[in-house]
């Protein structure tokens, strides 16, 4: 299911993310890829805030959708 | 030996370097604070042999290949200068992410020595990184550090000195896969190997924490905006109408407007100076300057503020919450951050867009920056405010919200004119709240005090000479009676007809708005100088000399018309850089001119209309040049529609 549809508290392993190349790559960087665990922490002002790795980040709806996790 | 600050965002590498170098660079508690390389020698504590010791600061990247503007200075820095060695900065508070830029670094062959950065905050949390371990997985030095308060830093500036002599080069990692079809990949699984060898936790980073349920009320969907709206505004009224404009007061009438110009004037009798050369002096340069100078208090606890603000880490937050709104009007969250910095001065805000990633949503901003009224434009408003409406508390504050409405706008009208296609999409790292270092905005309110009294004493000082020059003297250099006579007089009078539409007459309007464009404080330092020579009473006072010039309704236009067209030469240099090219630039002045132009001309005629009952001067004019601006926004945007059918864009 895509991220944007997770709800909060809850943590999931990563199985694809979606979209452009170098948004793709970004995260990556970021510790956000396939198998990894992310952490949907709360939904802000049509944002979702989430933990990857030990930090948190916000990201807009379109960037949630692009996250497809397991469940 | 030049030595290179690299790291992750936020991971305090400007922190590190304001602390061996003695600088005052600006640091945030956001990611992006540093967009520029910035570099200076070592502080002398940790250079105690005097060698030739340069330190560089670079932009923060997650990753050696760039994803945003910043991000590529950095890489080209890394690659092209050749730094004797290399400073990795490690967010302690989170190793896994920050080793994925570190052993990237590690690859290039330049000594590299890292600073396990933020050593406190990890041993809050009851964490521990075992530093000797990870020196021996990463084949380099490791040193805790934590950067503020300078603990470990004799330490690693010792360390990185000597393998920059030593010049033995740096052994990359080796890891399993790393020749595979996916090398990165390979990367990250090597990365969570050290991380699980080195670090113990104890504490769950996926678990609600203080700071996440403090997020969901300054971030909340309803909350949000009016939090962010009354913390913009008690630094605002607090610069302005509290502290700052109390101090303000006592310098305006007292300091520089009685004690400094008496007891100037008495010096210059008692020399025996010559009668013009005392009237240069005194009406001329401690009267233009020191205009401006009474503002000194307001500017410096604008500045103090606005740097506590910065520190705490709720800017990125307020990127998080105006998001949604900016969203609507093709920008992201990201855009508030360059605003808010443009409060103090649009050069730095303007830089800011650098770290937004989509071009489009980059130029806009850039172009919208500038509408918030900057520090250099508190003068005016304070002075105006003071002349023209002297128990009205709401003229300050609602010239930032003009400026939120002219941004809003302006992003729909920039939609229109120009066919973009949407793509932005936002992520922002939110690092955890911490207390803002008075010390740290202290310094930076010192800072900035000095760049504002040097600004007031060279360009300001050296523009009011000549506008004294111009107003005192004809074209045959002879002094003139009477200022209409006069170079300056002749110059305003090429520019005054443009201004008429807008109800303002004469061609000391016209000559304060040109010396504006050179530095905003010039509009008051040139009215102080006309009026100084021209009349007796004092300039700040409530309905005082400059009321023969305006009504209230067209102070108030003046006021707009000063802060909405193009910023300052400074300022325009900057967008230069920013918008990438000379067409770009010449659209986003045009734009600005125009908006300024048209509103001040809205605010003089209509409301000349409501308030006296009568048009203004200048309505006739007026009429036909509104007619023709909406004819051209007309055709234009009817163009870009056109265009933006046959691409299959949408608006």
């Amino acid at each position: 299911m895509l991220l944007s549809k997770a709800k909060s508290g809850e943590t999931f392993n990563i199985l694809r993310i979606e979209g452009k190349e170098k948004v793709k790559k970004f995260l990556f960087t970021l510790g956000c890829f396939e198998g990894e665990e992310i952490t949907l922490i709360s939904k802000l002002a049509g944002n979702y805030v989430v933990n990857i790795k030990d930090s948190r980040y916000a990201l807009d709806e379109n960037m949630a959708k692009s996250i497809v996790v397991e469940g | 030996m030049k030595i290179a600050l690299t790291g992750n965002p936020n991971s305090g590498k400007t922190t590190l370097f304001n602390a061996i170098t003695g600088k005052s660079e600006n640091v945030g508690n956001w990611p992006g604070v540093t967009v520029a390389i910035k570099e200076a020698d070592l502080k002398k504590k940790y250079n105690q042999k005097g060698e030739a010791l340069k330190v560089v600061d670079l932009p923060g990247t997650y990753s050696i290949s760039p994803f945003t503007g910043e991000e590529k200075i950095t890489r080209d820095f890394i690659l092209g200068e050749e730094p004797d060695v290399i400073i990795n900065i490690v967010d302690g508070a989170n190793v896994g992410r920050s080793l994925f830029f570190t052993t990237q670094l590690l690859e290039l062959g330049v000594p590299v020595v890292i600073a396990l950065n933020k050593s406190d905050i990890v041993s809050k949390r009851g964490d521990t990184v075992d530093h000797v371990a990870l020196s021996k997985e990463l084949k380099c030095k490791v040193i805790p550090t934590t950067a503020t308060s300078e603990e470990g830093l004799l330490n690693l500036i010792n360390e990185a000195v000597q393998a920059g002599k030593e010049k033995k080069p740096q052994a990359a990692p080796v890891f399993e896969g790393m020749d595979s079809a996916d090398p990165d990949l390979a990367r990250q699984k090597y990365i969570d190997g050290i991380v699980a060898r080195c670090q113990v936790k104890t504490r769950d980073a996926s678990k609600v924490s203080t700071s996440d349920k403090f997020d969901r009320i300054v971030a909340h969907k309803w909350l949000g905006l009016p939090i962010f709206f009354l913390v913009m505004w008690a630094v605002y009224s607090f610069s302005i109408g509290g502290l700052g404009g109390y101090l303000s007061e006592y310098f305006n009438e007292v300091l520089f407007g009685e004690i400094i110009p008496e007891a100037a004037t008495a010096f210059l009798e008692g020399l025996g100076v010559h009668e013009l050369l005392q009237a240069l002096i005194v009406d001329g340069a401690i009267g233009g300057v020191g205009a401006v100078v009474g503002f000194l208090p307001l500017v410096m606890v604008l500045f103090f503020c606005l740097s506590l603000l910065e520190d705490c880490g709720y800017m990125a937050r307020v990127a998080v919450v105006m998001d949604r709104f900016f969203k609507k009007i093709g920008l992201s969250g990201k855009s508030i951050i360059p605003m808010i910095v443009g409060s103090g001065c649009a050069i730095p805000g303007v830089m800011a867009t650098r770290t937004i990633e989509d071009i489009n949503e980059r130029r806009m901003t850039t172009i919208l920056t500038p509408f918030v009224p900057c520090g250099a434009k508190l003068p005016i408003i304070a002075l105006f405010a003071a002349v023209f409406f002297p128990d009205k508390t709401w003229v300050g504050p609602s010239m930032y919200l003009i400026a939120i409405t002219m941004i809003v706008i302006g992003g729909l009208l920039l939609q229109k004119i120009f066919v973009w296609e949407n793509t932005s999409q936002f992520i922002m790292e939110l690092p955890d709240y911490k207390v803002p270092s008075v010390k740290y905005a202290f310094f930076q309110m010192i800072d900035k005090a000095k760049a504002f009294i040097y600004k007031a004493s060279t360009i300001i000082l050296v523009c009011n000479t000549l506008v004294w020059f111009a107003q005192a003297y004809s074209w045959n250099l002879s002094p003139v009676e009477d200022q209409s006579l006069s170079i300056l007089a002749s110059l305003g009078s090429l520019i005054a007809p443009i201004l008429i539409p807008l109800g303002f007459m004469g061609w000391q309007m016209a000559a304060a708005s040109i010396t504006g464009f050179i530095a905003k404080e010039n509009v008051v330092a040139t009215f102080a100088v006309l009026l100084a020579v021209a009349s007796e009473e004092a300039l700040h006072i409530p309905g005082g000399a400059l009321s023969q010039f305006f009504t209230p309704v067209t102070a108030y236009a003046f006021l707009v018309f000063n802060l909405f067209t193009p910023p300052c030469f400074a300022a325009i240099g900057a967008m230069n850089s920013e918008m990438g090219s000379k067409k770009w630039l010449f659209r986003a002045l045009a734009f600005q001119f125009g908006v300024g132009y048209t509103l001040a001309m809205l605010i003089t005629q209509i409301g000349s209309l409501i308030v006296y009952g009568e048009p203004a001067v200048g309505f006739i004019p007026a009429i036909v040049v509104t007619a023709l601006i909406a004819t051209f926004l007309v055709v234009i945007i009817k163009k870009a529609d056109t265009k933006r059918t046959e691409l299959g864009v949408e608006a």
